[in-house]
């Protein structure tokens, strides 16, 4: 008899904590797709927080290899997604401007009064030494129109969870076919990227720190990058100074403007 | 007076006078030596290098994408032959030796242990067909360590300078990071199966050889090739070869047939270049030789003034004594024209032999000829005969302006002159 009434409260006590069960995963999984949006979701407001209608700022690039550390300061300017122009204010290289438009990269040398096109192997050199390569600034299509993105989960990355996307290219004229981006949950903001050769081999990673809201962007104000090809050898652009959606001339990211 | 007691008595002059005739004869004999040992050594150079042009970059001949040569110094992938292996056996069909390569650039990438430092340096990578790459070029004959490639492995050949530069020893691993055709990032991990020592100092300095097969997985050719090269044939001079090549690819609207000049295009520039040169080495021997003679001329004639008054009062006439002064200077050329050739072929025959040991110049500099160590020279027998030539005429010409003045001095103050 007792045994039949605890048999009959157990199976009570099951089909409640059964409910519950399937209550809460009802109620669960709708919330957890609905907080969890799709990567397209997440690259597309990752590049909305990092594109801005102008931009001004002085950064200065810090490189540590063998040779020791080495500073450039510069000021550099954009406009959208297409056109930027570094000026370099340092010393040794006081200016020397690079001009990215949607197309093409041109250096401009002053001393030489002389205005280089980047094409070929000329675009995988290092600018000054560092572990960015003139290939690496350039711009022109959105990640979404040469990528394939897929989310693979989340991840902690400096104890900030983020999202995980995989982006494998679907434009063969990207330089890099795959990378891993890990995008802040809350921010979607890039906390780490890295890139990969076709063979899979790794070829570089970025961390990006110290992010802060300017302008309702998020910045990251100090991103270390370092060539997984190159030992003992890192680059670090920091941001000293911005100002989003200043008013720049038109005629700033011409080539006429490049040589004055 | 006729001409042969002219030159007579000009011969008797010079007999008589025959210090200074040596000395002046020997001035010109030294300018006419310089001549002809530096047309024989750029004339030896210009030979070697485009030997090695052929025989290490170019072939004789190739086959290229319409779009290449204008871009062709940045190894575009772009433009390469896609039916590379049909191309070839077209061409190899009309009885050419011919091979395809995949020619792109790169970035050398080494890491400390076992090489003695991490760095990384731009190369030429030339995939290449183990097989029957040396139908056409002269590779495995170079190889100063290791072993030649093996098709359809991961193995590399260096230059004998880059390896030096790098540190590399057979069997040490290197990392290529390049670009694929289509414009992704690639690395391919090799082994150094060989070190290459060639006479051409850009394959030294800057050239890493692997298997052609391996390249075009890892660059995703898909059987395509950046050029087909064809060696020279015997009995087929250029124009020919080039002729029956270009009716091979008839059908093939997007590819050209480009001989070695035109694709070195740099080397033949500093060939024109040495003509040039060679211009200023020949003013130079004029203005020596011009020096000497018309100083020496003009000596005799200061010295000589009363004796050409002599000879013009006892009824020689201004035109006989000008002649028989000029034969003068015209025997002094011959003279010195003479000893030069003498003494030129020694000096030729003894770059031909020995040559000059420029190797420490050439390894640190790139001076586009495609030559290393020892430079030979080469003979050249026109420029003998241009130099007796030039020799005779300069001595003559720079001689006439002091020879004119002294015939048009009035025969008294001739007389009257003392020496």
């Amino acid at each position: 008899m007792n045994n039949t009434r605890t048999r009959t409260r157990y199976a009570h006590a099951a089909t409640v904590a059964g409910v519950t069960v399937a209550l809460t995963l009802a109620t669960l999984v709708p919330l957890a797709a609905q907080a969890q949006p799709s990567a397209q979701e997440i690259v597309r407001r990752l590049e909305a927080n990092r594109t801005y209608e102008t931009s001004r700022a002085e950064v200065t690039m810090i490189i540590d290899d063998r040779f020791g550390e080495r500073e450039s300061t510069m000021v550099s300017y954009s406009r959208g997604d297409d056109e930027a122009l570094i000026e370099f204010t340092s010393a040794a290289e006081r200016g020397q401007k690079v001009l990215r438009t949607a197309d093409e990269i041109y250096l401009y040398y002053p001393d030489a009064a002389e205005l280089v096109r980047l094409q070929g192997a000329a675009l995988r050199e290092s600018m000054l030494g560092s572990d960015v390569s003139y290939e690496d600034l350039t711009g022109g299509k959105t990640l979404l129109d040469t990528y394939e993105v897929t989310l693979d989960g989340t991840e902690q990355i400096d104890g900030h969870r983020t999202y995980r996307i995989t982006m494998e290219a679907r434009d063969r004229n990207v330089a890099y076919p795959r990378q891993t981006v890990w995008v802040d949950a809350e921010l979607f903001v890039a906390r780490r990227s890295e890139q990969y050769a076709l063979s899979g081999r790794l070829l570089k990673t970025a961390v990006m720190q110290d992010i802060r809201e300017i302008d309702g962007f998020q910045v990251p104000m100090r991103t270390v990058i370092s060539d997984a090809l190159k030992r003992n050898s890192s680059t670090t652009i920091r941001i000293d100074s911005i100002d989003i959606g200043v008013r720049l001339d038109d005629t700033l990211f011409s080539l006429q403007e490049l040589s004055w | 007076m006729k001409l042969k007691q002219i030159v007579s008595l000009a011969g008797k002059n010079l007999l008589r006078h025959r210090r200074r005739t040596i000395i002046t004869a020997g001035a010109v004999a030294v300018g006419l030596l310089m001549f002809i040992l530096v047309d024989s050594l750029l004339t030896g150079i210009e030979e070697e290098s485009n030997r090695n042009l052929i025989w290490f970059e170019t072939g004789a001949a190739q086959v290229i994408h319409t779009g290449y040569l204008a871009e062709r110094n940045d190894r575009p992938l772009k433009y390469a032959i896609d039916d590379a292996a049909e191309v070839e056996a077209e061409l190899e069909s009309a009885g050419l030796s011919a091979t395809s390569r995949i020619v792109f650039s790169g970035e050398l990438i080494v890491f400390k242990d076992p090489f003695p430092e991490d760095g990384s340096v731009m190369v030429t990578v030339y995939g290449i067909d183990p097989e029957d790459d040396d139908d056409v070029y002269h590779l495995p004959q170079t190889v100063s360590a290791g072993d030649f490639l093996e098709p359809g492995t991961n193995e590399a050949l260096l230059g004998a300078w880059l390896a030096e530069d790098i540190g590399a020893e057979v069997g040490y691993p290197i990392t290529i990071v390049t670009r694929t055709r289509q414009g992704f990032y690639q690395t391919i991990d090799l082994e150094v199966a060989g070190i290459l020592n060639t006479p051409n100092p850009v394959i030294n300095r800057t050239a890493v050889f692997m298997p052609e097969g391996v390249a075009a997985d890892y660059l995703q050719m898909g059987g395509a090739a950046t050029e087909i090269s064809v060696a020279s044939e015997l009995g087929r001079t250029l124009p020919e070869l080039t002729r029956e090549m270009q009716q091979q690819i008839a059908g093939a609207p997007n590819l050209r047939v480009a001989d070695w000049r035109t694709l070195a295009a740099d080397a033949v520039a500093i060939a024109e270049a040495k003509e040039s040169s060679s211009g200023i080495v020949l003013l130079l021997v004029f203005i020596i030789a011009a020096v000497g003679v018309s100083n020496t001329v003009l000596m005799s004639t200061l010295e000589r003034t009363q004796e050409l008054g002599m000879m013009r009062a006892i009824g020689m006439r201004d035109r006989e004594v000008m002649t028989t002064l000029l034969v003068e200077a015209a025997g002094i050329g011959l003279l010195g024209g003479i000893i030069g050739i003498v003494l030129g072929a020694g000096g030729v025959a003894l770059m031909v032999e020995r040559g000059i040991d420029y190797g420490s110049l050439i390894r640190d500099t790139n001076v586009g000829y495609r030559v290393t160590q020892v430079i030979y020279g080469a003979w050249n027998l026109p420029t003998f005969g241009r130099a007796l030539v030039v020799g005779v005429v300069i001595s003559v010409v720079t001689a006439f302006v002091p020879v004119r003045r002294a015939v048009r001095m009035s025969v008294i103050d001739s007389l009257r002159r003392t020496s």
